[in-house]
């Protein structure tokens, strides 16, 4: 048996601006994932080219780009993937620790993201003893940590109840207008496309329509 | 948080795993730490033994280096008194004794043995060697010596002597005329190396001297030091002394002439160096199977700390650091574990079968010989870290997204 390349994304060109909110929407298998991987520079791509803030991705170093998701970048992911061993504080802290902010500093700022996601009282708790509402907006203020531009999320809702994900997804829109950072959503959930303010379709790969919402 | 509490919590999250890895170290560390103590008590032992038996130095005549003597006394130093003055009287030297090596028969009067013999200056040597202690019958010689001789029991044995009988020494003068007279046998002596305590006999500088009818001449000066430590100064200083007074003579270091020690010090650091490599290696497979196992189990979460912005060597560091913190709690445990078993064994009386060509077994005395606690920790960090590196390095690989899609 062969093995055939089949390419995820392709011919896709898509610019993401500061403080947008943006729905990549599509059937399973449409790219959206291998996009927002791309773009989250979590993948390199086969062919063609992912800039930021007008610098070549291509041309950095594994470090320079470990550091621009520390200082750029907030990833939600659809299992939360929070650090077990980390209480809610530790694993909002983390990324502040990778970045040598100061203790004390990292302190006020994990509990103040902690507050704004309605988690004040969570601080010391493990991820296990949260709900699933719970641990996403942990995730969620985990993302926020160090002030960055983009906040890539991949169907943040998926493993969540209705009323949960609605909270969640207007948690994120408030935080998208009150501090301007930039959202971008891989999802199919009818409800992410109805908060967007702009909807990428993808098909089989390539950007079927990108309009305003 | 630093790289290595975090490490402890990992550590704790996986407690039955991580408790099996530091019991293998805290095992592998004991055996480190009790074998080193082991050898160093052997070692101590032996060199203390071989030292009470040979000295710190011997002098010779410069010909007697690496060669044997043709006939008895051929390489003697002459006017032995007088450089032994001239030895005695350098600050840093605690004894000089004068021997003389001759062979020759012994006889009861129905049966003759040969017989490998030292001539002594009596007194001084039961002070400074062992010779008196190894007495099991009637005593060591004293004075000058008189008569008197003592035995090897073995030798004895074969020529049915005791205390108070009368034994008949034959042996070639260095004009190679043949010389006899008779001793009286003072003592006997348990020499635990059996050939030699077949053979033992010693006898006073005077009775040897007149049995070989050599007066004034001796084959050695034995030389004892007040500190072990200046040895290579005080050898030197002793040459050049005696050159200057007229003695064309060497200085022989204890390690020189006792091969033996050498031969038995290789003989346990190949045995231990072996039942090292074999522990090191069961440390090393078994700390790579945990570590592989957590890299394999935590590898998702490898790729969120990887997306949140960790660097590849970020990642190697948070095993490694798991691996260290093993390594320090395994020590740790490790050498609470070789402190309560060196005791009991102390506390045991457990007599140690004899070492290669002794013919006593020595009671077990572990010493508590912190560079072997040292050297423990240092190669189970060691350990550690080699066994740690490859899953770590592999885990630092891991492509982001393919560690984010690991089930």
């Amino acid at each position: 048996m062969g093995q055939a390349t089949v390419p995820a994304v392709r011919a896709v060109s898509l610019s993401i601006r500061a403080s947008e909110f943006v729905a990549l929407q599509g059937p399973s298998g449409s790219g959206k994932t291998t996009l927002l991987n791309l773009l989250g520079l979590l993948d390199t791509p086969d062919s063609g080219a992912v800039f930021l803030e007008g610098r070549h991705a291509e041309s950095l170093s594994e470090n320079e780009r470990s550091d621009l998701r520390r200082d750029r970048f907030g990833f939600v992911f659809q299992t939360f993937n929070l650090i077990p061993v980390l209480t809610a504080e530790e694993n909002v802290s983390y990324p502040m620790v990778l970045a040598a902010v100061p203790a004390e500093e990292r302190r006020g700022r994990a509990r103040e993201l902690l507050e704004a996601v309605g988690l004040a009282d969570k601080v010391g708790v493990r991820p296990d003893l949260l709900s699933g509402g719970q641990r996403q907006r942990v995730a969620i203020a985990r993302a926020l940590a160090n002030r960055p531009a983009v906040v890539f999320a991949d169907e943040p809702t998926a493993n969540l109840d209705s009323r949960t994900a609605e909270g969640i997804l207007d948690l994120m829109r408030t935080i998208n207008e009150s501090s301007g950072v930039a959202f971008l959503f891989a999802t199919h959930d009818p409800r992410v496309v109805a908060r967007a303010r702009r909807i990428v379709r993808l098909h089989d790969g390539a950007v079927e329509a990108d309009e305003a919402a | 948080m630093s790289a290595f509490a975090l490490a402890w919590r990992n550590l704790v999250r996986q407690r039955r795993r991580s408790a099996l890895m530091i019991a293998v170290v805290t095992f592998g560390f004991a055996a480190v730490a009790l074998a080193g103590g082991f050898i160093a008590q052997s070692f101590d032992a032996l060199k203390e033994g071989t030292i009470r038996s040979v000295g710190h130095l011997q002098v010779v005549d410069r010909r007697a280096v690496g060669r044997a003597e043709e006939a008895t006394l051929e390489f003697a130093i002459p006017n032995a008194e007088r450089a032994r003055g001239v030895v005695a009287r350098d600050p840093d030297v605690a004894a000089v004794l004068p021997r003389i090596d001759f062979v020759g028969l012994a006889t009861n009067g129905t049966k003759s043995v040969p017989f490998l013999g030292i001539g002594v200056d009596p007194e001084p040597e039961a002070r400074a060697t062992l010779a008196s202690e190894l007495v099991v019958s009637g005593k060591y010689l004293s004075g000058d010596g008189g008569d008197g001789i003592v035995l090897g029991t073995g030798l004895a044995g074969a020529l049915h002597a005791k205390v108070g009988d009368r034994v008949t020494l034959m042996a070639t003068t260095p004009d190679g005329a043949l010389n006899a007279l008779d001793g009286i046998v003072e003592g006997l002596v348990d020499v635990r190396i059996k050939e030699l305590n077949d053979r033992y006999l010693a006898g006073g500088l005077g009775l040897v001297s007149r049995l070989l009818q050599s007066p004034e001449s001796v084959s050695r000066l034995v030389v004892f030091l007040k500190d072990d430590e200046r040895e290579d100064l005080v050898a030197a200083r002793i040459a050049e002394t005696l050159q200057r007074a007229g003695y064309p003579v060497a200085v022989q270091h204890w390690r020189e002439l006792a091969v033996f020690y050498g031969q038995v010090r290789l003989l346990y650091i190949g045995i231990f160096g072996f039942v090292g490599a074999v522990l090191v290696v069961i440390v090393i497979l078994s700390a790579a199977i945990v570590m592989t196992m957590a890299v394999t189990e935590r590898t998702r979460e490898i790729g969120t700390l990887r997306a949140l912005g960790t660097r590849p060597a970020g990642i190697r560091r948070m095993f490694l650091a798991e691996s260290a913190v093993i390594a320090i709690a395994g020590c740790v445990a490790g050498a609470v574990l070789a402190l309560v078993i060196r005791a009991v064994l102390n506390a045991s009386g457990i007599v140690l079968p004899p070492p290669p060509g002794a013919t006593h077994g020595v009671p077990i005395n572990v010493k508590l010989y912190p560079l072997a606690y040292l050297a423990g920790v240092a190669a189970m960090l060691a350990t550690m870290g080699i066994a740690a590196w490859a899953p770590a390095s592999r885990a630092a690989r891991i492509p982001i997204v393919d560690a984010l899609a690991h089930v």
